[in-house]
């Protein structure tokens, strides 16, 4: 078809209101995002002191390293996961526990299996059961939760001196330790998705889930795949915390999966699944943690943090749910 | 015959891709039209814009004599024209009452329910089926049927042209057969239909007249009496017809075969036996509800209760298990292609390598480099545009999607088997050709093909060898040229003389 047939030789014209194109609804979106906050950044005094950038490239690592877990789950077609804040919580603990009895080493081991255990067992009752999996992660937030209480009497626990636990408080080439490990997880999750099979079921089992099963993807073990991952990466981010402020209590992992979910959507992963990256939710982290940091500086309250946290949230949502319907 | 429909120079146009040039149309009333064309020919450009769901870049419409503009689908329902689209519209969970007046613009806000069972009812009754139940749940009901109520839907709110887009893709024989008795009623109390299939043969049997669409252009309105079965698909394909099935020339390897032993499904499949050589076709014909699709299913390993033996060239083929057939090659090609078959939102490259990631993943990370080779190489065998690679699955036509799904199933180190369930559904005339050369190609490389079909013509044309089913149960096993379409018609409809025979 030449591109001279295309001319319309129409007797009369139809009455057509603006029509936007609306494949380009995304990249308009992006750019005004970007430009929007650059301003709001160079307009907010204080922005670009070194303390700032260094706080809040330290406190998007906890949230950016579950919000790289969410991702596995979210494109696997299973939504999300609101138990790995509480896993976050218990990982903590579990590291200060096993590292006052054998070291950090031990520590990080236990703390990282313990989370991808706890995490894989939902994955399993989803991909095996077939159980709902919000329904099974609301479950496990209150069997985590509880099980934590019951072990510490509600009480926080801290680390024994001598555990030379402070020199993973440091930073590499002036980057934050935390921000360094955000990167590899990133990284590890963009690895996990684009380059190994496990991977590319994950993203097939999202789009289409019977296909993905006639044509032989062993569904139950990616289901419970993608959850260990979550688990594993959110068990790093309990570490941290733990290192970071030198104790835990299981309030610590509080609110961690809301932002996760909110750095997911925000980077554009499709809830229905078999679409998105960690790249993605990367970026997503970065500008949830921009507009949080920013709110600080202005003197905004928490409570305002929330409400423009969840505002953001709603928004990403509307725009997706009307890009489906196009 | 006055003209209750007429369409001048309509054109339409997507981001400089035309859709739709210059056509004009017009449909007296009592007229029952065919619509035929390939898989982007117009036909669904053409009927969205009547049904006001797009509007034209050009062009006039006149409805009983008028110019009318239809902005949209309520103002195109208050013009008298309706639509029974492919995919149905009903709640099933709702009565037939509720249906029938679900989202209809003549129901006031304060309605008396009894006047509305009134028309339901008299809408049921004009279509001979006044003795259902108006309180019974749609969900309860066979396919035909919700078809039927579909049609007495569009009756309630005075249709005068009722538009039925492939009514027939899912529905057996007998329920074909009954539609077609409704539209004559129709035709008969003097409504208009507009009828669009992929089945020639429904056309010569229903319709009085027929247009051809091709390249969103109207190429031809003719009496169906004047044209010739072999002449529609000329004018369809705009081309010389060479042949649509392919000549049977294999050599089978008699040895080697797929063998089905006293297969069961519970419910479904009773006792089902049969032999599918390497290099032949076979075929389970059997309406819907049959069982046929069951034993296809179950061969694939998508049906944990099946019971029996299967063995693949003397060697045991597990039940029940997906991966297990996939690393034997024995792959299933869905009739459901869109939600059993691709991976919509992913590109064609991704769709034509699912199945071999594991033959190019060391330690489970993939080689792009070498699954990318392969993707191209099989674009090429199975014809779709190697161009093509990066755009999503979601946007090839019916055919194209199709050839893709073949394509998952080539380039193995060992011919395999394909069960397939209705492997030309809801495609063009022109593309199923290509499929059909596409299976004799596979048979002549050693392949075994297990196809099921509703479509009887399909099943002579093709198969090597026929089993018809009925209920769950085997009829008769046919081969060669011992298979002839009224025995397998009679097999798979008429139950009570197969049993005293």
């Amino acid at each position: 078809m030449t591109g001279k047939g295309d001319t319309v030789r129409g007797t009369r014209e139809m009455s057509m209101p603006l029509a936007p194109d609306w494949r380009l609804l995304p990249t308009a979106v992006r750019a005004v995002v970007i430009v929007a906050l650059t301003v709001a950044c160079v307009a907010t005094p204080g922005f670009f002191s070194l303390p700032n950038i260094l706080s809040l490239l330290t406190t998007v690592s906890f949230m950016g390293c579950v919000a790289v877990g969410m991702t596995l789950i979210t494109i696997s077609g299973n939504i999300m996961s609101f138990s790995l804040g509480a896993t976050a919580g218990a990982a903590a603990m579990v590291f200060i526990v096993a590292v006052n009895i054998g070291g950090i080493g031990i520590g990080l081991i236990a703390a990282l299996a313990v989370a991808a255990l706890v995490s894989a067992a939902q994955g399993f009752a989803v991909g095996w059961v077939r159980a709902n999996p919000i329904i099974v992660s609301i479950a496990a937030v209150a069997l985590i939760y509880g099980t934590a209480e019951i072990f510490t009497r509600h009480s926080s626990i801290y680390f024994k001196p001598g555990t030379g636990i402070e020199i993973l408080r440091g930073k590499l080439g002036g980057v934050p330790l935390e921000f360094v490990v955000l990167l590899c997880v990133t990284a590890a999750g963009q690895f996990i998705l684009y380059l190994t099979r496990f991977g590319r079921n994950l993203y097939m089992m999202g789009s289409s889930f019977r296909a993905a099963e006639a044509a032989g993807v062993k569904t139950w073990r990616t289901v419970t795949g993608a959850y260990l991952w979550a688990g594993a990466f959110t068990g790093l981010a309990g570490v941290m915390l733990a290192i970071r402020y030198d104790g835990a209590n299981m309030d610590y992992g509080v609110g961690y999966e809301y932002d996760a979910i909110a750095a997911v959507l925000v980077g554009g992963t499709l809830m229905k699944g078999g679409h998105g990256s960690a790249l993605r939710t990367l970026a997503g982290a970065m500008i949830i943690a921009i507009v949080q940091a920013m709110l600080l500086l202005r003197g905004f309250r928490q409570e305002w943090q929330y409400l423009f946290t969840g505002l953001i949230v709603f928004a990403v949502i509307l725009l997706h749910s009307s890009g489906e319907r196009r | 015959m006055p003209e209750v429909l007429s369409v001048e120079g309509l054109g339409k146009s997507y981001t400089g891709v035309r859709a739709l040039h210059d056509v004009s149309f017009s449909l007296g009333s009592g007229e029952i039209r065919g619509i035929c064309g390939e898989n982007g020919a117009g036909k669904s450009t053409f009927v969205k814009i009547l049904m006001g769901i797009t509007q034209p870049d050009s062009g006039s419409i006149r409805i009983a004599g008028r110019a009318r503009d239809i902005p949209g689908p309520r103002q195109a329902q208050g013009m008298g024209l309706g639509i029974v689209a492919q995919e149905l519209s009903l709640a099933p969970h709702l009565s037939i009452l509720d249906n029938i007046w679900l989202g209809s613009a003549g129901v006031p806000l304060l309605h008396r329910r009894q006047a509305l069972r009134e028309r339901a009812q008299k809408a049921l009754d004009a279509l001979g089926v006044g003795d259902w139940d108006l309180n019974g749940r749609v969900g309860a009901l066979t396919m035909g049927q919700r078809q039927i109520v579909e049609i007495a839907r569009l009756l309630a709110r005075d249709t005068q042209v009722l538009i039925l887009d492939e009514p027939t893709a899912t529905l057996s024989d007998s329920e074909i057969e009954r539609i077609l008795a409704v539209l004559r009623e129709l035709k008969a109390q003097g409504r208009s239909v507009i009828y669009i299939s992929h089945r020639l043969g429904e056309i010569f049997e229903l319709c009085d007249t027929v247009t051809v669409f091709r390249n969103g252009e109207c190429v031809a309105t003719k009496p169906v009496q004047e044209v010739s079965r072999e002449g529609l698909i000329e004018l369809m394909l705009g081309r010389p017809f060479d042949e649509m099935y392919p000549q049977h020339h294999a050599n089978p390897d008699a040895r080697n075969a797929l063998v089905i032993e006293r297969l069961t499904v519970p419910g479904m499949v009773h006792d089902f036996s049969a032999v599918a050589p390497r290099g032949k076709i076979l075929c389970v014909a059997g309406q819907i509800g049959s069982g046929a699709a069951m034993v296809t299913r179950a061969a694939a390993g998508l049906l944990p209760d099946a019971i029996g033996r299967l063995t693949l060239d003397g060697k045991t083929l597990r039940l029940g298990s997906v991966p297990h057939c996939v690393a034997r090659n024995v792959f299933f090609l869905s009739e459901d292609r869109a939600s059993e078959g691709l991976f919509p939102p992913m590109k064609v490259l991704d769709n034509l390598v699912a199945t071999r990631l594991y033959a190019h993943a060391p330690l489970g990370v993939l080689s792009w480099r070498a699954l990318r080779r392969i993707a191209t190489d099989l674009a090429e065998r199975v014809g779709v545009d190697r161009n093509r690679l990066g755009t999503a699955a979601v946007n090839l036509s019916g055919g194209n999607q199709q050839k893709l799904l073949f394509g998952r199933t080539l380039e193995r180190t060992e011919p395999g088997v394909l069960l397939m369930n209705e492997p030309t559904r809801g495609i063009d005339v022109g593309a199923r050709a290509e499929i059909y050369r596409l299976m004799r190609r596979l048979c002549d490389l050693g392949y075994a093909l297990v196809m099921t079909s509703s479509d009887l013509e399909e099943v002579v044309g093709i198969a090597d060898i026929v089993v018809t089913m009925y209920r769950g149960r085997t009829v008769a096993r046919y081969e060669g040229e011992r298979i002839a379409m009224s025995t397998i018609l009679a097999d798979i409809t008429h139950p009570a003389e197969q049993a005293a025979r």
